[in-house]
């Protein structure tokens, strides 16, 4: 034991020796500031607890600018106590004795003082199995899905998913003797150490080095006797990384600090013991012993992981433009105040706002999913007065197209689409709930009450299209079996917690338990399907046995009151015959009896679904592990559904807010759209928490979001490019032009054409955003990418451009015979003999736009160029279709 | 954690899956062979590009669906009737290789083709196993990761006036499509060519239904060029660079005969059609052979239909002569032509069956064992690399992934395995991170 504690000091002091290492080669003074007004030193205060117990040291110097910079490696630490508290040259403390010592850190002439206690200083013990032999073996790699972490284990030797499981570990490691694995008569020589350090050979390389402190350890605790994990000690409750978020420059250097905060108050510095990433190592590098690099202009987060704890934090490296800070200033709404906080912080020059034309195609096309036509256009510009873009928001958002449109968006999300082989509706039950859903749209259904009618959603599926959503994800499965638990998740909550269903997220908080827990809630949703001539099909909230009991009650009544019958035709002075009958008559009551009291036991029993891995039954349980409210015969999805959608869940808010930017911006304030979790947090948090307010606070109105956005002065923006931006892609300098989606670039091409599409099934003139599933048949649709909705993912929706798609747009026969048709736009318009009216139109009807002069005279070029006028228009129409200011929203 | 499909219905697998089945992947081998370990230790060893391309261009047969190693080239006349099924091995042109009778040509053509019959990765997911073997990733089954032809698309670029990356005549496909460029972008997705065996076949959209006048085309272009200004004021927006070069590429396409010819089969004699057979799968074989002649570097002939569940043995009465003929007229019609020695054929399915034949005479998905043919580009004909048990139910000797097969193809193009690529965030990403060539190819 003593050999223990007198190793374990050396622990700590390995990443900042690297640190220093690295440090010293590649830096000079030169990138710290010139002048320094004071020094900060974190933590503010330190205790330490047990034997010879450590903890680090960051030292920030702050500029006369305000600039902070990491002198850590170039301060000097002094201990006024040494016997008490040792402190190295790289600022290690060290617990020597009970007591409490001064330490006084110096650099350039300023120096801070901070204290340090220690108590418990004698208490020696092994290494613990949870919190030292489990973050070993995840830190070093040993426990990754590629290795040993995953389900097969690697080499016979198998570990849980970075640890997850500490139990299985333990058992795994020391029960599964069928080599030296573990060897406490010799523990140097067992496997577990001599294979890491690739003293024999190992797949996986050296991990550690040989008396590194990983290695001691493992040794340690073999040592003595490779104990288990302990059940009275605490979990980490909190994991804090100094110094927090930075702005930091390319060339600095940053060390971070992992402090893990346990239940019982205890604070350790796990900096070693802790996995560091980058969320963008193009912009930021992070080395596995925590020191940050920044590569490029930019933001992203790092993030730390430790037993199950994630943290992350900001770092920001401002862009090297020079920007007059009046460009930040003008401001139309909150939602511009944090974009342009971000793009000043970042350094960042927006982009002007754009023109009145720009705005009215680029309004018509993101709301209503619609090209303007001519005389909308021409309205909008001859408009003098000076809300005129408020007013067009306002009138779009009330329009019948914006309900075609956003239905769509909804249906997308809600997944309506013809299951191929569980979907018992067929073509009508899945207009049905697509019209159901248009209702809600047209009628501005709150979010949170639209989302509680599909979540809780039972009945017949005529009275209730909406259990569509449960036919498609549910269908003849038992829910938990089924897709309903991940989709739910991922639609309402924009959270993917589908890794959680066979091991803890390796991303997030979200463990095995969790995700059963979640399950649970669907696991009364039972669909019953009736042969069509005795009835529609019905979602019931009942167990799969206490639908079967109450079958069986039902049978009991029936043979009861057939015994009854039976009894009452039996001649009285026939005692035999009497008695028999009799006697029937009480064993079919008691059956009923006892089986109404099975039913009562069936329905007390909580809502909940057995873990596959623990075998333990997990009942109904949000998420955020807050306790449920329901009796047991309850459908549990009430209360999931008020969980879900209750003001505090920030997810729910949050997600659809992510969704409502991203349609309008093309990226989300979180990307993905639908991965919303703490290691992957927003682009603008202030932002997104304003916005998340506005929208709880509004009562969950999408069309509230949609006006704060579109009359924000960052969705004015213009799409072109000033110098020094059009490197970003997250922080909304500018309006990012993107390609159509598919349903909307088919419209467009008739609707400036004047041909409508004809759909199979639906009446001529359907619009493509008016389609109700994806199973209609386009090939023009699915060339550009429209959702099949097979899962809730918004990625299924594919913006990419695409040769075919170019090749389509060239030659395709569609458009060559809508530029033909007899009854289209273009013929129409040629019987008008003025050049310059014509001309005009047709730029109008497809770029929204009347042409540039530059655009008029080589048009008139090619019309004196001796082609037939029909030809020559027709070949400017062709064009105009082709150009991305038609195919692009810009 | 893993379903073993011997006493499943068809019903079970292809229609009733549920789409979170793919995440009960990942157990390896019932004997605990450990594929990763083999392959880090290689990685360990070194196993760095040594020598320059071997091919220009690779061409990937695709029997999607799983084709059973059992009744074709791994047959296990020896096992129990409910393990060997229903058809005799017949001798091949290489001594001691036999295969099933019903592929007489192939048993002619094994001398120039190389047999592994150790593919393995222990996923039975449709899904999931293609865009593993496609990629040699692994990932969800909605295809995290490039494919291999969207790599070398990436790696190659548009070189001549046919697209770099081929797929004849779609891509693999249960439900949606597999085998796509993944964060790569749209740009590197295969080009579809449809069914040559359509009557008139034509690439759609590449020829205008009414031909054009050279001065109508010249005029639709300078009317584009004039009016077509939006990258002007935008700068770094992909979406528009790609626009811009596949604008341009469309319309070299459709105005040059090289694309044109490079897919008219009708240029090909009748024998020659004949030859391949004329079925969808046959002129696909030929089709692709027509590409590579016009530098295509990556061309992918799909034949999809293997997935028999129920009644293999009437499925695979119908579908391996077709196979034979076409495939085999394929190495045949290469070598001829002198087109076989810097052409890489592989031909696989996403995974083997298994080796019981099931309740209704099927063989279910069994990702443990399959085969793989290689040939061309330097590939030692006659050989056979890995073997399985007396069952064909496990790999017993040298087990090849799916990151050792990208590997090797990746190598003969002389595209460095390790390379990174950045994903749009910037964020660096090696081709493969794991794998070998299988060296035994060439030896």
């Amino acid at each position: 034991m003593i050999r223990f504690a007198r190793l374990i000091h050396r622990f700590a002091v390995v990443p900042f020796l690297l640190a220093v290492g690295v440090a010293g080669v590649n830096l000079t003074h030169a990138a710290l500031p010139s002048k320094i007004t004071r020094l900060i030193v974190q933590p503010s205060a330190i205790e330490l607890s047990g034997a010879e117990a450590q903890h680090g040291l960051l030292v920030t110097a702050v500029g006369a600018d305000g600039q902070l910079s990491d002198v850590t490696r170039w301060s000097q630490f002094s201990s006024k106590s040494p016997k008490v508290i040792a402190v190295s040259t790289n600022g290690i403390c060290r617990a020597l004795a009970d007591g409490r010592a001064e330490i006084t850190v110096s650099f350039n002439g300023k120096s801070e003082k901070i204290f340090v206690a220690a108590t418990n200083s004698a208490l020696t013990g092994p290494p613990s199995f949870r919190q030292d032999v489990i973050p070993v073996l995840t830190r070093f790699g040993c426990s990754a899905g590629a290795c040993h972490g995953k389900l097969a284990g690697q080499n016979g030797f198998k570990l849980s998913l970075r640890g997850y499981a500490p139990e299985l570990d333990h058992e795994w490691l020391t029960t599964e003797v069928r080599t030296r694995r573990i060897d406490p008569a010799s523990p140097a020589n067992s496997l577990l150490v001599l294979k890491p350090i690739a003293q024999v050979p190992h797949q996986g390389g050296e991990r550690f080095a040989e008396g590194s402190p990983a290695y001691r350890v493992l040794v340690d605790w073999i040592a003595a006797r490779a104990p288990g994990p302990n059940t009275n000690e605490t979990d980490t409750a909190r994991l804090e990384i100094l110094p927090g978020s930075r702005v930091l420059r390319v060339g600095d250097r940053q060390q971070l600090l992992a402090r893990a905060h346990y239940a019982d108050g205890r604070v350790r510095d796990v900096t070693w013991l802790t996995q560091f990433f980058s969320n963008d190592e193009a912009t930021v590098a992070v080395t596995p012993e925590g020191v940050v690099r920044p590569l490029r202009a930019g933001e992203t987060a790092v993030r730390a992981h430790f037993q199950g704890q994630v943290e992350v934090i900001i770092i920001t490296i401002p862009y090297e433009n020079k920007v007059a800070p009046g460009l930040f200033v003008a401001k139309n709404n909150l939602v511009d105040e944090p974009v342009f906080a971000k793009l000043k912080a970042l350094n960042i020059p927006p982009s002007p706002p754009c023109d009145d034309v720009t705005f009215v195609r680029r309004s018509y096309l993101d709301a209503t999913g619609t090209l303007p036509q001519p005389e909308q256009v021409q309205g909008f510009l001859a408009d003098p007065r000076a809300d005129k873009r408020a007013r067009l928001v306002d009138q779009l958002l009330a329009g019948p197209e914006y309900v075609d449109y956003w239905t769509l968006v909804l249906a997308d999300l809600l997944q309506n689409r013809k299951e191929r082989d569980h979907d018992v509706r067929g073509a009508k039950g899945v207009r049905s709930f697509h019209t159901w859903l248009r209702a809600q749209v047209a009628a501005n259904r709150p979010w949170n009450e639209l989302a509680r009618e599909v979540i809780t959603a039972s009945g017949d599926v005529v009275a209730q299209p909406q259990i569509g959503y449960y036919i498609t994800l549910v269908g003849e499965k038992r829910a938990e079996e089924s897709e309903i638990t991940d989709a739910v998740a991922l639609s309402f909550l924009g959270t993917r917690i589908g890794c959680a269903k066979c091991h803890n997220h390796p991303l997030e908080k979200f463990t095995q338990d969790d995700y059963y827990h979640f399950a649970a809630f669907f696991s009364r949703v039972t669909m019953k399907r009736e042969e069509p001539a005795k009835g529609v099909t019905k979602l019931i909230t009942e167990s799969k046995e206490a639908d079967e009991q109450k079958k069986q009650i039902v049978s009991a009544e029936k043979s009861l009151a057939e015994a009854e019958a039976a009894a009452a035709k039996v001649d009285s002075a026939n005692k035999a015959e009497t008695d028999k009958a009799v006697k029937k008559v009480a064993e079919q009551k008691k059956r009923l009896e006892d089986t109404k009291l099975q039913l009562v036991k069936v329905l007390a029993k909580m809502p909940s679904i057995t873990q596959p891995r623990t075998k333990k039954a997990m009942i109904a349980q949000p998420l955020d592990r807050t306790a449920p409210e329901f009796k047991p015969g309850d459908d549990p999805r009430a209360p999931l559904a008020a969980w879900i959608t209750s003001p505090k869940n920030e997810a729910f808010s949050g997600a659809m807010v992510n969704r409502l930017w991203k349609h309008f911006f093309s990226v989300g304030l979180v990307e993905q759209v639908d991965d919303l979790r703490a290691s992957n947090p927003p682009s603008n948090p202030e932002l997104w928490r304003a916005l998340s307010q506005e929208f709880v606070a509004h009562g969950y109105d999408l069309k509230h979001v949609m006006r704060l956005i579109m009359n924000s002065r960052t969705y004015q923006l213009s799409s072109s490019t000033v110098p020094g931006n059009a490197a970003e892609r997250r922080f909304h300098s500018h309006y990012y032009a993107r390609r159509l989606p598919a349903e909307v670039l088919m419209d467009a091409m008739s609707q400036a054409t004047g041909v409508p599409d004809k759909f199979d099934g639906y009446p001529l003139g359907a619009r493509a955003i008016q389609l109700p599933e994806p199973g209609v048949a386009s090939y023009f649709l699915t060339l550009f990418g429209r959702s099949d909705r097979v899962t809730a993912c918004a990625c299924e929706r594919s913006g990419a451009v695409t040769l075919p798609q170019l090749l389509h747009l060239q030659s395709g026969d569609e458009l060559t015979k809508k530029l033909r048709a007899t009854d289209g736009r273009l013929l129409a318009l040629l019987k008008e003999k003025d050049d310059a009216r014509v001309t005009r139109e047709i730029f109008l009807s497809t770029l929204g736009r009347p042409p540039t002069t530059a655009e008029q005279s080589a048009f008139n070029k090619a019309l004196a160029g001796g082609g037939a006028r029909d030809e020559v228009y027709a070949d400017l129409f062709w064009a105009l279709l082709n150009t991305k200011e038609f195919a692009f929203n810009h | 954690m893993i379903d073993i499909s011997l006493n499943q219905t068809a019903h079970r697998y292809c229609n009733g899956w549920s789409r979170r089945d793919f995440l009960r992947v990942g157990a390896l081998a019932p004997l605990g062979l450990s594929l990763g370990g083999l392959l880090s230790m290689e990685k360990m060893a070194g196993a760095a590009p040594t020598r320059g391309p071997r091919a220009k261009s690779v061409l990937l047969v695709f029997l999607g669906g799983g084709i059973s190693h059992h009744d074709s080239f791994d047959m296990k006349t020896d096992a129990i009737e409910e393990i060997r099924g229903k058809y005799k091995s017949i001798a091949s042109n290489v001594t001691g290789t036999r295969v099933c009778e019903l592929l007489p040509k192939m048993a002619q053509t094994m001398d120039k083709v190389a047999l592994i019959r150790s593919q393995m990765h222990g996923n039975d997911h449709h899904e999931t196993a293609t865009n593993w073997v496609l990629s040699g990733r692994f990932g969800t089954p909605f295809g995290d990761h490039p494919a291999m032809g969207a790599v070398v698309a990436h790696e190659t670029g548009f070189t001549g006036k046919v697209p770099p990356y081929v797929a004849v005549p779609k891509n693999p496909s249960f439900t949606w499509e597999l085998g796509r460029s993944a964060w790569l972008g749209g740009r590197f997705e295969s080009f579809k060519a449809g069914d040559p065996n359509a009557k008139e076949f034509k690439v759609r959209d590449l020829s205008m239904a009414q031909p054009m006048k050279p001065e109508q085309q010249e005029r639709r272009q300078s009317l584009l060029k004039a009016v077509d200004h939006l990258s002007r004021t935008i700068e770094g927006n992909d979406q528009i660079a790609t626009y811009d070069e596949f604008q341009r590429k469309a319309a070299e396409m459709i105005l040059s005969p090289d694309a044109k010819s490079a897919f008219d089969i009708e240029k090909e004699n009748e024998k020659t059609r004949n030859l391949y057979g004329r079925n969808e799968f046959g002129q696909s074989c030929l089709l692709a052979r027509r590409l590579v002649e016009s530098g295509v570097r990556f061309v992918t002939v799909n034949s999809g239909g293997w997935d028999h569940h129920a009644k293999i043995f009437e499925g695979l009465d119908k579908k391996l002569p077709q196979f034979d003929q076409g495939f085999a007229a394929l190495i045949n019609d290469l070598s001829d032509r002198g087109l076989l020695k810097d052409t890489l054929v592989l031909c696989m399915g996403e995974f083997g069956r298994t080796p019981k034949v099931n309740k209704d005479a099927g063989r279910d998905h069994w990702g443990y064992a399959g085969s793989i043919l290689f040939a061309g580009a330097g590939v030692r004909g006659g050989k056979i690399i890995g073997a399985t048990d007396k069952t064909g139910s496990t790999v017993t000797d040298r087990p090849v992934s799916p990151a050792d097969i990208c590997h090797t193809v990746y190598e003969a193009l002389g595209i460095d395995p390790r390379k990174q690529l950045l994903t749009p965030e910037g964020r660096p990403v090696e081709i493969l991170a794991e794998g070998a060539t299988v060296n035994e190819l060439y030896t």
